[in-house]
């Protein structure tokens, strides 16, 4: 398949870097929007008259099952990382999963979908230099929009923590589930939208990909008996226990989400390159 | 030398037919039209020779080179315009034409300029704004930026103002001159038939004909109505060069190959209340002068 440097494309690199840098940018302000907001009422939470009411919720054992699917117990919610692992997992990963998947999705087949591909496929490159240099670009985004989440991350969790304690690998370390959540689900769209003709958009798949494996996480956590199927879902990889003492980085979940995408950058590779480009 | 040449070369889309059998030979210097109607598989022998589609067999190769395993090298030194034009819609021309002359290397911004005032083309307009001619200036200004060896055009007149179409040509006697091969697909034999030396002419998915233009042109191909007073037979104009009359009432329709004035002494001797004389369509004289020439060998 030849060195990756001779793979890449610089100019298709630029191109399509300027062509989503907009919305790369707009989703990292968002984000950053709502890790502020929902950190910002961690500490109303704490205030002791809230704490009690919370308390008294999680003593409900209907409420203390369904928030628990959701990651939420009582020590998980009253410990600064804790909460902001359960509001990331809800909102943050799902974000970002969206955007990855509808990127990578389009990254590739608009050229086909928008009838560019007669211009780009007449000029001097290969067609793996064409998918590996886009394929490039959304990991770039990927890296830059999950550096994004890092830092104001880290910013919200030491201004608002107060007195709750966390460990800064732990926060790390599932920074980086979440950026390998991200790049599986990308790989996935990516992949998606190869095997669809003259480049119709993914959306509404990719859209219904994200939603359903979410929601088989949840129904896995709810319901001891569904247990398994929870396998079948990526969010179930990510590992949200950060306030275990042992919690670091498990190997066979980080070997799930390279090998999946990396054998799905492999086959989007191979059939770009033997693919009939209709326009 | 030979600047294109295809062997066997087949291309389907499922079942669907594309091109079938394809054996061109484009020799370096020379203007080839390639003739054929709508659907016949123009763009799909021109998608092929790109490397956007994959022949289904047979095998071609673009300056002694593999269209296949090395279309890359081919394309360095080929200048494409597309039947229809599609831009990245929200750049503007400028960066456009930047974008296209970056994957050559090429000095390319004062030869921007000069296209662009040639095809009195605003550089700064957005692609989405563009008409379709304009659209098709800016393909031509991005075919030509690199002074490529070998230019391929897809009904590259289509939406050109015959001003534009006349500069357009201009160019191109200038750049055939300078070397460089160009291979001009449309579906009107008039087009380029002041242009080319040779025409291939393709019929679903099949090459029917490559010619010489000259030859072409002394067949004068002309198809002809004549409305008679009274009805008549396929006989009534009896003149050398009548080629397949077909009488209806008091109509003779027929093709017409040879001395006109001939044919107007003819006519003048008959009770005709009316004359048409147009050019025939391309389908028209092939299958004229084909089933012609068959019947000529024939006899022969």
């Amino acid at each position: 398949m030849g060195k990756p440097s001779m793979l890449f494309n610089r100019n298709i690199y630029l191109k399509e870097l300027k062509r989503f840098r907009t919305s790369v940018i707009a989703w990292c302000l968002s984000i950053d929007v709502l890790i502020l907001m929902g950190m910002a009422f961690y500490p109303i939470l704490m205030e002791e008259d809230m704490l009690k009411q919370i308390t008294a919720f999680f003593e409900n054992p209907f409420m203390k099952n369904i928030m628990s699917a959701f990651g939420a117990t009582l020590d998980v919610m009253t410990n600064v990382l804790g909460y902001y692992v359960t509001r990331n997992a809800v909102f943050i990963m799902l974000i970002g999963s969206f955007f990855f998947i509808l990127l990578a999705g389009k990254i590739l087949a608009q050229e086909e979908h928008e009838k560019t591909a007669e211009f780009l496929l007449a000029k001097p490159v290969t067609r793996l230099e064409i998918a590996w240099t886009k394929f490039t670009v959304f990991f770039n985004c990927l890296v830059l929009l999950n550096v994004n989440i890092l830092v104001i991350g880290f910013i919200s969790l030491e201004i608002f923590k107060g007195n709750s304690e966390y460990r800064l690998t732990a926060f790390l370390i599932y920074s980086f589930y979440a950026f390998l959540l991200m790049l599986t689900l990308g790989a996935i769209g990516l992949f998606l939208s190869l095997l669809i003709k003259r480049g119709r958009p993914v959306t509404n798949v990719s859209i219904g990909i994200i939603i359903g494996v979410y929601f088989v996480d949840v129904l896995s956590k709810v319901t001891k008996s569904a247990d398994k199927i929870g396998y079948l879902s990526p969010f179930k990889y990510v590992d949200s226990r950060v306030l275990y003492p042992d919690y670091g980085l498990i190997w066979w979940r980080v070997l799930y989400f390279l090998g999946i995408s990396f054998v799905l950058i492999i086959l989007t590779l191979l059939i770009y390159k033997k693919k009939d480009i209709l326009v | 030398m030979l600047e294109i040449e295809t062997q066997g070369l087949t291309k389907y889309y499922g079942k669907a037919r594309g091109i079938i059998d394809l054996d061109l030979k484009i020799e370096s210097g020379e203007i080839f039209g390639f003739i054929g109607p709508n659907g016949a598989g123009k763009s799909t022998t021109i998608r092929t020779l790109l490397g956007l589609i994959f022949p289904t067999s047979g095998s071609g190769r673009i300056f002694g080179l593999d269209i296949v395993k090395e279309s890359k090298e081919i394309k360095r030194r080929i200048g494409y315009m597309p039947a229809e034009v599609n831009y990245y819609e929200k750049m503007d021309v400028h960066e456009l034409l930047r974008y296209s002359a970056r994957f050559y290397d090429s000095d390319s911004e004062s030869r921007i300029k000069k296209l662009a005032d040639t095809f009195a083309l605003d550089l700064k307009r957005k692609i989405v704004d563009l008409s379709r001619g304009n659209k098709k200036k800016v393909s031509i200004v991005q075919s030509l930026i690199h002074r490529p060896k070998l230019l391929i055009l897809d009904e590259p007149t289509s939406s050109l103002d015959p001003l534009m179409q006349a500069t357009f040509f201009d160019i191109l006697r200038e750049e055939n001159t300078r070397g460089t091969t160009i291979f001009f697909s449309s579906h009107t034999l008039s087009e380029v038939q002041n242009m080319c030396r040779r025409v291939g002419i393709i019929k679903e998915g099949k090459i029917i004909a490559v010619e010489d233009i000259d030859t072409l042109r002394k067949k004068q191909l002309r198809k002809i109505q004549v409305e008679f007073t009274h009805p008549v037979d396929t006989d009534a104009v009896d003149c050398l060069g009548v080629i397949a009359p077909r009488a209806d009432k008091n109509f003779l329709n027929f093709m017409f190959s040879g001395n006109m004035n001939g044919l107007l002494d003819t006519l003048a001797s008959k009770d005709i209340k009316d004359l048409i004389i147009e050019e025939p369509t391309l389908e028209e004289i092939f299958l004229h002068y084909y089933s012609d020439a068959k019947e000529n060998d024939g006899k022969a």
